[in-house]
């Protein structure tokens, strides 16, 4: 099946089977690793992207889905320098096996686009379908926190 | 000690900038062309036997290269925690088997050229396995009729210390049983593995593990071949927690790039990972505690039942470190532990974060307070009465326990905690009750005076740019080894951790190190890079010396050369002068094993409220306090504690491998498999005890085990509070909550509750 996707502003045209899931298209097809597989049925979170502004954990959706949507990795959130987030998320140390980081990064931009300046349970809430092992949360928590308060000073 | 620079600080970790931009390449990210791939076939019974394997079907498969099953094993069977040859734990795992012994037991793999094909041509292998009936209960499995082959069905160890207590008026005695759950690792990246074959036919295997050195030497024995035609490389590494410290599926891995002379990398998804690989084991536990009419421990009795699972692995070695643990936490005269290990048709059970130290600490914390209650006593004092001081020795002849601040961990806690006022607190008799509970508990720092040596190297250069390079055979977990082995070498030799790498372990250019294991990371090797960058320092400043001409007594090191005539020198300007007139590198070579393994301790306090209409406990405050002999880095350690507390809240609450008759897992996926998320966390405060551990890097040790010691127990002891209840067996599930509420309603209305405690106190107290 063909199908257009923006993946990180960039447009590609991709042939895909009606069974290639989003995270084999990003990760084999355009060579996105930063997409981690932990679960493969939409759980741990590890995969998660951002679809046209939402959070989607891309292991649990079909290439074929994506036709004229717009699809964000954590490849495509920073430019020269790091996004605030991933400032934040340095500064907390929010991070320890890192497995988890790329797909809580993104579930927290997705929070923050469309809330701003969320409290501490609307983060947690934001956060609750993306698994860590390592870090007990709270680091990642205060930096989403702190994430908001650099980016609406930004 | 203020005027450290980088030791105390908090350093951000080495790799953190790559883990933030999604560039760091864990071994599923790499895509060199020419790598076939492998997908395994596991048993779908618990227990049977093999009677065809047809891959005809899976052959016709595009891209399909070998169907591998129990024929193309080596005879030879191994055990997946041995490291030196005489060790002697039982070798009873076969690569591919056709006798499976639980669901998930290997009994071949599929290889073919791409992941996909792999996958599909799996599926259609067909496999006719008879089956038998299984085991699933390690209680039980000490009497069933053995599935083991031969092999032993139970392994029993013993440790004691005292005489017994004889029976006196006053005294009082308690018995609890405890049984604590099958819990799954639950690192976020599966297990993987790649393999090859190199020039000068050496076996390259490339692991997120744990024991470099471990998987060298169970490969090089599997397959006969010499240890340096075996090369091991640490591969960047998505959490393991133990689970990825034995050798789990390296040698399926090797095994079908020996056959095959292709490159293979073998991806497991993650309900392989749960079924295949290992588990924290089970534990049944029952404790017998003898106490004098005023609360002195006189002796006590433990007798643990640990589930192995299928397989020997690390399981009797975790039992007998349970029973450790027990002479080491409380001053107790007399006291007798005994193990037995069985197998069951389950998960093999292995190293999991404290190595069975939460299971015994569960079993002992939570009967510790049923026995405060039972002596009307609050269950802090009780301790307190009780706990080890420093210097006290182990009284099993096991190493001392050093600078032992366990006391200081629980008072300073109580007061931090306001204890004493929310100790006092009613829990409520409505539908939320509320109240605290606490538990004490301690882990070692290697393997000093255990039958394993501890030892490692290190090979500490200065580059001609006066960077450092620690090459070490370091396994990075994501808990920040690397950071902390930087700040400890750069404090010593003046030098900002960015200016130095230390390197992973690869069996061969890494000098020896047993593994980053045992809680020995931070204690052993990090005392190991302190004494190499002393030794580097000294040869640096007499080789400066001896090419400058100066007297060494007049040369500072402090992130540059420094002369008492005023001049100064860059490392790097030091070292090409040194190679120029000396012609000799600045670089040294340096083992080090430690003469002392102290006891760490932590007190963790929980607040919980429980609803008793449905059952759910919510964990609503947490304090843990940890006697840590100095914070070597205090943002990453507490990160460790935040960790290790969200494992004990899983521990104590939800999480648990369980098996239907047959021995089918019915929970090997996350969506059944509920582990805390972030709304579940409580806040957490962190209290840090440090007091200098002799021996420890700046009086360092271990806190990376310590930390999830505690937690379970600590929970389920305010839940019992917060109820009135006696939960034993853990997780505490809502459906195990109301059936407790449902007894004790019973039991009020009826006769009164089973009263197991025998208190034979009489006006005068005898002691």
């Amino acid at each position: 099946m063909k199908i257009s996707i923006t993946v990180n502003g960039r447009l590609h045209e991709a042939d895909v089977a009606p069974t290639t899931r989003l995270v084999d298209l990003l990760r084999n097809g355009l060579g996105l690793t930063s997409v981690k597989e932990g679960c493969s049925e939409g759980e741990c979170g590890a995969c998660t992207v951002i679809v046209d502004g939402k959070a989607v954990t891309s292991c649990t959706t079909l290439a074929f889905q994506m036709d004229g949507k717009s699809v964000t990795t954590l490849e495509g959130i920073a430019e020269e320098t790091l996004h605030p987030l991933q400032q934040a998320f340095i500064d907390h140390d929010a991070v320890q096996c890192g497995f988890c980081t790329p797909g809580m990064i993104l579930s927290a931009k997705a929070l923050l686009d469309a809330n701003p300046h969320p409290t501490r349970d609307e983060v947690c809430r934001a956060l609750e379908g993306n698994l860590c092992r390592c870090t007990g949360y709270l680091p990642i928590v205060e930096a989403v926190l702190d994430g908001a308060e650099r980016l609406s000073r930004s | 000690m203020s005027d450290l620079r980088y030791v105390g600080r908090d350093i951000a970790r080495n790799d953190i900038v790559q883990k933030v931009s999604g560039q760091m390449r864990y071994l599923a990210d790499l895509r060199p062309g020419g790598t076939c791939h492998a997908r395994l076939l596991l048993s779908p019974v618990a227990h049977g036997r093999v009677k065809a394997i047809d891959g005809t079907e899976a052959a016709k498969v595009p891209g399909f290269i070998r169907l591998f099953t129990a024929e193309d094993s080596p005879r030879r069977r191994y055990n997946s925690a041995l490291f030196l040859p005489d060790q002697q734990d039982l070798k009873d795992q076969p690569v591919f088997t056709d006798r499976p012994l639980f669901v998930g037991d290997m009994i071949g793999a599929v290889l073919a050229e791409t992941d996909e094909a792999a996958r599909r041509a799996a599926a259609l292998v067909r496999v006719d396995i008879e089956p038998f009936e299984a085991v699933t209960d390690p209680v039980t499995a000490l009497s069933a009729p053995s599935f083991r082959d031969g092999f032993p069905q139970i392994v029993e160890g013993r440790l004691s210390c005292g005489e017994g207590a004889a029976p006196r008026e006053g005294h009082a005695e308690l018995t609890t049983t405890v049984r604590t759950p099958k819990i799954h690792h639950a690192a976020m990246e599966n297990h993987i593995c790649r393999s090859h074959l190199d020039y000068d036919d050496v076996l390259v295997v490339q692991s997120p593990c744990q024991m470099i050195f471990t998987v060298r030497f169970v490969l090089s024995e599997l397959f006969d071949r010499p240890i340096n035609r075996v090369r091991v490389i640490k591969a960047p590494m998505g959490g393991t927690f133990g689970g990825k410290q034995e050798v789990m599926i390296e040698p399926a891995c090797a095994l079908m790039t020996l056959a095959t002379g292709l490159p293979v990398q073998l991806n497991l998804d993650r309900n392989e990972t749960i079924n295949a690989t290992r588990t924290r084991a089970a534990s049944v536990g029952t404790v017998r505690t003898v106490v004098d009419g005023e609360g002195y421990f006189l002796h006590r009795e433990t007798d643990v039942v640990v589930d192995a699972g299928a397989y020997a692995t690390g399981g009797h070695r975790v039992a007998m470190a349970m029973g450790k643990k027990l002479f080491r936490l409380y001053r107790i005269p007399s006291q007798t532990f005994r193990t037995r290990t069985t197998f069951t048709n389950t998960t093999p059970s292995g190293a999991c974060r404290g190595y069975g130290s939460p299971q015994i600490h569960a079993i002992t914390e939570i009967h510790i307070d049923l026995l405060a209650r039972k002596l009307a006593l609050d269950p802090a004092v009780l301790r307190l009465k009780n706990l080890v001081e420093p210097g006290d020795l182990d009284p099993t002849g096991a190493p001392p326990l050093g600078n032992a601040r366990i006391k200081d961990c629980l008072l300073k806690g109580m007061e931090h905690f306001r204890w004493n006022e929310r100790i006092a607190a009613e829990p409520g008799d409505g539908r939320y009750r509320r109240a605290v509970g606490l538990a004490c508990a301690t882990h070692g720092n290697g393997y000093f005076g255990s039958p394993y040596p501890d030892f490692l190297s290190m090979a500490i250069r200065l580059c001609e740019d006066g960077t450092l390079l620690v090459n070490a055979g370091l396994h990075e977990l994501g808990n920040g080894t690397l950071t902390v082995v930087a700040q400890i070498t750069g404090e010593v030799l003046g030098l900002d951790p960015s200016r130095i790498v230390v390197t992973e372990g690869d069996t061969q250019t890494a000098p020896f190190d047993v593994g980053c294991v045992a809680s020995r990371v931070t204690y052993v090797c990090g005392a190991c890079a302190y004494e190499a960058a002393e030794k580097l320092k000294t040869l640096f400043r007499d080789q400066i010396a001896e090419a400058t001409g100066k007297d060494a007594e007049g040369i500072e090191l402090d992130g540059e050369v420094r002369f008492d005539d005023g001049k100064r020198l860059s490392y790097g300007d030091a070292v090409c002068l040194i190679a120029k007139v000396l012609r000799q590198e600045v670089g040294i070579y340096h083992n080090y094993a430690p003469k002392a393994n102290p006891a760490s301790f932590g007190v963790h306090f929980a607040e919980v409220e429980v609803d008793c209409l449905t059952g759910l406990s919510r964990v609503t405050d947490f304090l843990a306090v940890h006697d840590v002999g100095k914070a070597i880095n205090p943002r990453l350690l507490k990160g460790q504690i935040y960790g290790g507390v969200q494992m004990g809240l899983g521990m104590a609450l939800s999480e648990e491998l369980a098996y239907d008759r047959s021995g089918r897992p019915k929970n090997d996926r996350f969506s059944r498999y509920p582990l805390v998320n972030a709304p579940d966390m409580p806040p957490v405060d962190v209290l840090l005890i440090e007091e200098h551990e002799p021996g420890g890097p700046y009086g360092a040790k271990s806190i990376g085990e310590i930390c999830t010691v505690p937690t379970a127990a600590a929970v389920v002891n305010a839940v019992n509070r917060a109820l009135v209840t006696e939960l034993t067996e853990l997780p505490l599930t809502p459906e195990r909550i109301i059936a407790a509420l449902a007894e004790r309603e019973s039991n009020k209305t009826g006769r009164g509750g089973q009263e197991q405690v025998m208190f034979s106190r009489t006006t005068g107290d005898s002691h």
